[in-house]
């Protein structure tokens, strides 16, 4: 395809490889004249710019030369790699003269362009050439077979190869080798190549074929092989190229006859060895393999012949050709369609004209009809062969799960002989260690519940006091009595705060307490014993003391508050009743001004909110406390939640990091990470990594301490938790990564890394093969109801039969619920909290229906709290003084009092099977309460102030009836039936070996769930009951062939909506024992 | 160093030696199939999983060396794109477990050099830039049928590579309501023998425009890659030429349309190909010295090389090795 043109006779250089941008030198040829018969003469320089999409050559510079030139050559001589010189033109002359012209000085428009001139020759300097090994060292050819070598450090001296051969001839061509640098070459037009050693200063061979029709125009060594060149001839009685190896000198080794007339030029690519240009007077630019002789490609030209042909050094695919009619053109070799440039050459040419109306005819121009032909001549086919430079010997590529896909190709030693190896290979790239290392630790962490050694040893290894709080708050999550210590962390401690307030009350009271008691005995004493005296005056005394006869308490108690005899008023207000006491105690607030009436206030009336809402930042700790002392836990997220957004969103950057730590009372993960990804560069892998292993303690905190609501995950957890496992993946940790990732959430992007990630595992379907997750090993174990007999194997249902294809994939080992034995809430409490702690999943599990169509009903069991902030007392609120008045009818009717036995507070740590569904004991105590138990002061063993924390401390001892939720027993002598077909599948699954049979069998198993219902429900016939019998003894003779004899009698004799729902399975299961043998 | 050395640890055989030219090898996007071609013609898929190498196909219907090949989103199913010297494109398809032509695309008049597909958001779209300087976009329409859009004379004689922009809707990053359909801004980069980068981008009426020139190689753009999205509001392209540099070119979103350039490293010989990890923190870049060096951008943003692989002439395994101990 043509690129460029530029109307010169003339011969043309580009510029040398290192130089850019590409230049094309043009210097007015001796031998041709153009159609002016002009004499003058000038060198010009061309940039050759592929951006510009016309076919014009941008002219940079033309300097006006009194010379025509027989040859033109551009060498790199002193041009530094940056190529900031741009070498030097080397140009022969008419008179035997080599002129040195500077192009940088030429393109800069400077008078003095000529570096320097030597007229040694005799007649046209036909031949030059530079050494490429020695850019400093130019041969040139002229008349009288003169061959110099000049050196252009010191160009007044040449040197010559040798002795001038002999009988004189006219030089048409010198070349250096490509391969060692002293060997040069030369031919003439008699047909002769002569080859010289600079070292020996001597011709040390000839080549010739002797058949004086070699007239040689062109000579150019193998870019490869050093003994190989070839020679073109003139000749049209011998058209021809031939190839010569210097070591079989008597015959050319082979001949290219591709021409049809005599060749007047060639050009052998330095990319590519095997692309060799030659043009000749047939008008015919080819493309030929030397080494096979085989035409590659056939430039399209016009009918003029070209005389002069170059390859573009820097631009492989690109070549010039000088032709007779004036004019120098550039073309690609890689072909492609012209109509590109040729349309925009019409654009260039209508908007010149004006669009719609060129020449105001007032008619605007037909559209433009290019010729069929024109348009099919356009497309050039590329050579027949990709050109060397095409191919890539190398290249890497990435893919999924930080996998790096290397092809690579040996370099081909032709001469050598040497194999090509070629290869491809997958490497693991691996490129952050200590990241990978903690990332392990976690997993272990999370694999060996060792949550609180785990939590230590970052508290010991914590760089700064924050980090060290947070762990310490993350660590409290696993420990009893967490409030407690949080407010340790706080700075809280009961014991201390006790024996302050001890040393306060001894200080305080120390030396008058006696006198005072002593007082108030001798006031009290005759009160107490004898009879006193109801004053009735009208002092405010007298005033109270009549009120209180007739009952009025309302006015007594507002006398009191007006005298200012507080205690009276809300001792009173007691007596009379819960609303005046509410009214009481406002008022007092009301008259109240100390410093800590607010607490005071918020404390009574249970208003945490205001204290959050409105405490002094600065006291965050202190609010944080309180909502950890007195909060009930349905508000105790929600207010630490409060108090960490304003935290962050009032504070200042030091308090808004503190915001954390409230989030993290809170059990509020998304919060958490939003409040860490503001502090935090969190595309760091390692603080990706600091941030996750806190998410991820702090959701198992949440777990074990929250049933509800852990299941969601937020948008921006997500987005961390796959950026965090895209990490592992691509760090090549795919089980990792897939074991961090949350289960239950729809996040696309965690939706699609999970399939991702299963699929790169090796496993076809994600979640059906979802056993090889690491953490289903895990769960299977922790998915069994304890220790309850006949029990040995959960029923496992493939996961897909959950989940419709498409859906985000159940977690491993999701099966909590199902087959739960009646007396299973008894066997369930469990025996230590380490065994607890195995029944939780590892991630929570998705709220889904709870009656799946082959779940058993009934009893499901949510995962155990090891605390259980739902069944936490807040602290009664002190409604009432310390003194509660015992007996009091009135206060048993006061709300929020627990009326539970006190609890043994050894037992507080223990976790509670409570209903599914949220349900809360909270809910179903009341009346289960007994009426007349001492309210909350009847709780001896608490610590600290009354009103202090204690709701972690209840068990409830008593038991729900359990009637309305469990399953009623399968009858005694029914129950050989289950045990015998779980007996049987157990057997079936221990020596099935493929997992598909043993999903089957999961799956039976799940499924005979439903007789075992109907045996509880004594809805069978009699005499299914006693065909599924006799299939039982089958069983246990081992003849399973009988028992399906049996089976297919029931089937055909029983009512098909009787049995089909587990028919069918047990026909499975015993098709199965049939064929394992078991 | 800022970074621990990457390792390059050697996958159980999961190095094999072919008979002929190789040009490119892909996985495809879980990491379990190997799409590779090469001079012979073909292009054959192996089953690489747990470190196997099975011929799974071998499928003939180039008529000349294949340059590259690229697998399409699974959620298109099993699709592959090839692209070879014939100057054709040929999209195969596995159906049933059998690898078949599905579609062969012949409109251009050279070498076709490069195929991507485009991110799956946008449907099953495939680049192909050519020598015969432009680039196709083929668009699956549905029932076997493609639609053809063309750049005439995207890079003057060749574009050699092309690289589609992650799908990110411009403006949020995160957040778009949910039911409808994203307003994607459809871009690609495309390198070419013209020594340019260009960036692409759909105009509202479906024609591709040139959108913007990217000039700092001073040869041949050999390969662009156009980093994926890691949900910053900066994009990020590599580029490697024939004049042996590597450049970072990184446009930060909210200033606009303003790309610059940073050099990453100027080697000896030419460089043929980049390739971003997944988690487009490392770049992977092989040379004509037939060297592969890993690079990783450090904190204060200079781009480090964390690993040279280089492989010698022995057994393949053993060069890993090497290639561990040739660390920078």
């Amino acid at each position: 395809m043509k690129l460029k043109e530029v109307d010169r006779t003339a011969m043309q250089a580009w510029s040398p490889a290192q130089n850019h941008p590409i230049y094309l030198a043009t210097g007015t040829s001796a031998q041709q004249l153009d159609a002016t018969f002009s004499t003058s003469a000038s060198l010009e320089i061309f940039e050759f710019d592929l951006s510009d999409p016309s076919l014009d050559m941008k002219s940079c510079a033309t300097f006006s030369s009194s010379h025509r030139y027989h040859k033109l050559i551009w060498g790199p001589h002193k041009m530094d790699s940056k190529g900031n010189v741009s070498g030097v033109l080397i140009a022969g002359g008419e008179n035997g003269n080599i002129i040195l012209y500077d192009p940088s000085k030429i393109i800069a428009g400077d008078k003095e362009v000529v570096i320097a001139q030597n007229d040694k020759h005799t007649g046209p300097v036909r031949a030059l050439d530079v050494n490429i090994f020695q850019t400093n060292l130019v041969a040139s050819g002229a008349n009288e077979s003169e061959i110099y070598i000049w050196d252009l450090n010191n160009f007044a001296t040449p040197m010559t190869p040798g002795a001038k051969t002999q009988p004189p001839e006219d030089i048409s061509c010198v070349a250096w080798n490509r391969q060692v640098q002293h060997i040069l070459a030369s031919a003439s037009p008699s047909g002769r190549a002569t080859v010289w050693d600079l070292r020996k200063n001597e011709p040390i061979i000839k080549v010739s074929d002797h058949s004086n029709r070699m007239h040689c125009s062109g000579l150019a060594w193998h870019p490869d092989v050093a003994t190989q060149m070839v020679l073109a001839s003139e000749d049209d009685r011998l058209p021809v190229v031939q190839m010569w190896d210097l070591r079989f000198a008597s015959s050319p080794l082979r001949v290219l006859e591709n021409h049809a007339r005599g060749i007047l030029a060639i050009a052998w690519s330095m990319a590519d060895p095997e692309l060799l240009l030659s043009c000749g007077k047939d008008a015919k630019i080819l493309c030929s393999n030397p080494n096979t002789g085989e035409v590659l490609y056939e430039l399209p030209t016009n009918t003029q012949w070209c005389f002069d042909i170059q390859w573009c050094p820097r631009n492989p695919a690109v070549l010039s050709a000088a032709s007779f009619d004036g004019r120098i053109s550039v073309y690609s070799i890689m072909g492609g369609s012209a109509d590109g440039l040729r349309q925009k050459q019409v654009d260039k040419l209508s908007s010149s004209f004006g669009n719609l109306d060129p020449f105001g005819t007032g008619q605007p121009l037909p559209p433009l009809q290019i010729p069929q032909q024109t348009a099919q001549h356009n497309i050039v086919l590329p050579l027949k062969k990709p050109p060397k430079w095409t191919r890539r010997p190398v290249g890497a590529s990435f893919s999924f799960g930080g996998k790096l896909v290397t092809f690579e190709n040996g370099r081909v030693q032709a001469q050598q002989g040497a194999e090509p190896h070629h290869h491809v290979f997958v490497s693991q790239v691996v490129t952050e260690e200590e990241f990978l290392r903690r990332s392990d630790q976690l997993q272990q962490v999370v694999r060996s519940q060792g949550f609180v050694s785990y939590c230590q040893k970052k508290i010991e290894a914590s760089q700064t006091e924050f980090e060290k709080n947070v762990w310490s708050f993350l660590k409290v999550n696993f420990e009893d009595d967490s409030r407690g210590k949080y407010l340790e962390l706080l700075g809280y401690r009961k014991e201390d705060l006790g024996k302050k307030i001890a040393v306060a009350l001894s200080k305080v009271d120390g030396p008058n307490a006696c006198i005072k008691e002593g007082k108030q005995e001798s006031e009290f004493l005759p009160s107490a014993g004898g009879t006193f005296n109801i004053s009735i005056s009208g002092d405010i005394d007298g005033l109270i003391t009549q009120a209180l006869l007739t009952g009025n308490f309302e006015s007594a108690v507002d006398l009191c508050l007006h005298d200012n005899r507080m205690a009276d008023a809300i001792i009173l207000a007691i007596a009379g009743g819960q609303e005046l006491l509410a009214q009481t105690q406002k008022k007092y607030f009301a008259k109240s001004q100390s410093k800590i009436t607010r607490l005071i206030t918020a404390v009574v009336m249970k208003n945490w909110k205001e204290i959050v809402e409105s405490c002094d930042l600065k006291n965050w700790r202190e609010a944080l406390a309180a909502v950890l002392t007195y909060a009930k836990p349905d508000e105790f997220s929600t207010l630490c939640d409060l108090l960490g957004t304003r935290l962050e969103n009032e504070g200042d950057s030091l308090l808004q990091t503190q915001a954390c730590l409230c989030y993290i009372c809170a059990g509020n993960v998304e919060k958490l990470v939003a409040c860490w990804t503001k502090a935090q560069d969190g595309s760091n892998p390692l603080s990706l990594q600091d941030l996750i292993e806190k998410v991820v303690i702090l959701r198992k905190a949440v777990q074990l301490t929250q049933a509800m609501d852990t299941n969601t995950v937020g948008v921006l957890l997500a987005e961390k938790m796959s950026q965090y496992a895209n990490l592992l993946a691509a760090q090549g940790s795919i089980a990792a990564a897939l074991a961090f990732l949350p289960e239950n959430t729809n996040q696309p992007n965690i939706v699609q890394l999970r399939d991702r990630l299963c699929k790169a595992q090796g496993q076809p379907i994600p979640g059906q093969e979802s056993s090889k997750t690491p953490y289903d090993r895990q769960q299977l174990p922790k998915g069994r109801p304890g220790p309850v007999a006949g029990h040995t194997q959960m029923p496992r249902v493939p996961a897909q039969q959950y989940y419709p294809h498409g859906e985000n994939p159940p977690p491993p080992g999701f099966i909590m619920h199902g087959n739960v034995n009646p007396n299973a809430a008894t066997a369930q409490l469990p025996t230590s909290p380490g065994h607890m702690h195995t029944q939780v999943p590892p991630y929570p599990q998705p709220q889904r229906p709870q009656n799946g169509w082959n779940d058993p009903p009934a009893l499901n069991r949510v995962p155990k709290k090891k605390k259980m902030p739902e069944n936490f007392m807040p602290p009664v609120p002190i409604t009432s003084p310390i003194m509660n008045p015992l007996g009091d009818p009135q206060s048993q009717m006061l709300p929020q009092q627990p009326s539970v036995p006190a609890p043994l507070s050894s037992q507080a740590s223990f976790p509670q099977p409570h209903l599914a569904g949220g349900q809360t004991f909270h809910g179903v105590q009341q009346p289960l309460g007994q009426p007349g138990m001492p309210p909350s002061f009847s709780k001896p063993n608490i610590e600290g102030a009354p009103g202090a924390p204690i709701g972690n401390t209840i068990q409830h001892v008593q038991s729900l009836p359990t009637e309305k939720i469990t399953k009623k027993p399968i009858p005694d002598e029914h129950l050989i039936l289950k045990t015998t077909f779980e007996d049987l599948i157990q057997r079936c699954l221990s020596s099935a070996t493929d997992p598909q049979t043993k999903r089957k069998l999961d799956d039976a198993s799940k499924r005979l769930e439903f007789l075992y219902d109907k045996l509880r429900e004594q809805t069978l016939s009699p005499t299914i009951i006693s065909g599924l019998h006799n299939i039982a003894r089958s069983i246990e003779s081992r003849n399973y062939s009988e028992g399906l004899t049996i089976h297919t009698h029931i089937v055909s004799t029983s009512n098909f909506s009787e049995t089909s729902a587990f028919m069918p399975v047990l026909k499975v299961v015993l098709t199965q024992a049939n064929k394992l043998g078991v | 160093m800022e970074f621990g050395d990457a390792s390059l640890l050697p996958e159980n055989d999961a190095a094999w030696r072919l008979d002929y030219y190789q040009h490119d090898a892909q996985m495809d996007y879980y990491g379990t199939r190997l799409a590779t071609c090469s001079s012979d013609r073909s292009v054959k898929i192996f089953d690489v999983r747990n470190g196997g190498q099975i011929l799974i196909a071998d499928l003939r219907g180039h008529e000349g060396p294949v340059w590259q090949v690229a697998w399409a989103h699974p959620m298109y199913g099993n699709i592959l794109a090839s692209c070879s010297y014939d100057r054709k494109v040929i999209i195969w398809k596995e159906e049933n477990g059998t690898w078949e032509k599905t579609h062969e695309h012949t409109g251009h008049d050279s070498s076709v050099n490069s195929v991507c597909w485009a991110p799956h958001d946008y449907g099953l779209i495939l680049a192909c830039g050519s020598s015969d300087g432009a680039i196709s976009l083929l668009t699956y329409t549905g029932e076997g049928q493609w639609e053809v859009k063309k750049i005439n004379n995207a890079h003057t004689i060749g574009c050699n590579a092309v690289s589609w922009a992650p799908a990110v809707v411009p403006g949020s990053l995160i957040d778009q309501p949910s039911g409808q359909k994203p307003n994607y801004i459809k871009k690609f980069a495309s390198g070419g023998c013209d020594n340019l980068i260009k960036l692409w981008k759909e105009e509202e009426d479906g024609q591709w425009k040139e959108e913007q020139k990217l000039e700092a190689h001073s040869d041949w753009v050999r390969d662009v890659a156009w980093a994926p999205s890691i949900g910053l509001p900066t994009s990020t392209i590599a580029s490697c030429s024939q004049d042996g540099r590597v450049f970072i070119w990184t446009c930060d979103d909210t200033s606009g349309n303003t790309w610059s350039p940073k050099l990453l490293h100027k080697f000896n010989d030419v460089v043929w190909h980049v390739s971003w990890s997944i988690t487009a923190n490392i770049l992977a870049v092989s040379g004509g010295d037939n060297k592969v060096t890993l690079w990783k951008e450090s904190v204060d943003g200079q781009w480090v090389c964390i690993s040279d692989v280089n492989k010698g002439q022995g057994s393949v395994s053993a060069s890993v090795t090497e290639g561990q101990q040739n660390e920078q």
